[in-house]
């Protein structure tokens, strides 16, 4: 179990993905919190295409930023699993290659915001998500995370 | 939900947006043990599916399982 997520951390996962070309956005209540919604979660969570190109980019980025990856680790991140977790970083982090009520990355990719140089999935895709995920967590929290979406198409653009 | 709550939630994301990233995240991210969940180093699923029944194995009260 690692430590808490923080800026430092984010700022440094988002370079190193970005240095070896993965194509990744921040997910889930973490890529909320960065669009500004005030809550509280454990984990990083990041959406990446799946493909084995980017799968290579991922798991180099990884061990660069201390992850301990095995061979047989990397070569499932490689090929693409559909959801992985990973513990043993200097965060936790879960990286998900197919998230529910998404229909492909290339579209979330396109409505994505960037928040100080780190992408994040729109709020849109954000709530789709957790409303097809349907876990009981989601459902607590998808009033509010409606209401901070309505409350962000009030604010100036370019303002998360 | 009650108007007033729904006020406090818009006071929150007012008082939100006036702090830096940086600090909102110190506030945001937290590290509370998990049972189950925290207690392999790593884990991986060859579909979202398998994930789910993963999930509906965890403890109850976590709120991972699928919301009836």
């Amino acid at each position: 179990m690692g430590a808490p997520f923080s800026y430092p951390q984010a700022v440094a996962i988002a370079e190193a993905l970005a240095r070896h070309g993965v194509r990744f956005l921040f997910l889930g209540k973490s890529g909320a919190i960065l669009l500004g919604f005030p809550d509280t979660t454990q984990d990083a969570d990041l959406f990446v295409e799946k493909s084995e190109d980017n799968g290579r980019a991922i798991v180099a980025a990884l061990v660069e930023l201390g992850f301990p990856l095995d061979s047989t680790q990397r070569g499932e991140i490689e090929r693409g699993k559909d959801f992985v977790q990973i513990r043993t970083g200097p965060f936790d982090l879960d990286l998900v290659f197919a998230p529910h009520g998404i229909e492909n990355f290339a579209e979330a990719a396109r409505r994505a915001v960037v928040v100080e140089g780190m992408p994040v999935c729109h709020i849109d895709d954000i709530i789709r998500s957790k409303e097809a995920a349907h876990r009981e967590k989601d459902m607590e929290s998808l009033p509010r995370l409606r209401a901070f979406r309505d409350w962000l198409r009030t604010r100036p653009p370019g303002r998360a | 939900m009650s108007p007033q709550a729904h006020d406090e939630w818009i006071r929150d994301f007012e008082a939100a947006a006036r702090r830096p990233l940086e600090l909102r995240m110190r506030y945001a991210f937290i590290k509370t043990y998990k049972p189950v969940l925290d207690d392999a180093p790593y884990r991986a699923f060859d579909t979202m599916e398998d994930y789910r029944r993963f999930c509906e194995s965890l403890p109850r009260w976590l709120g991972y399982g699928r919301a009836v």
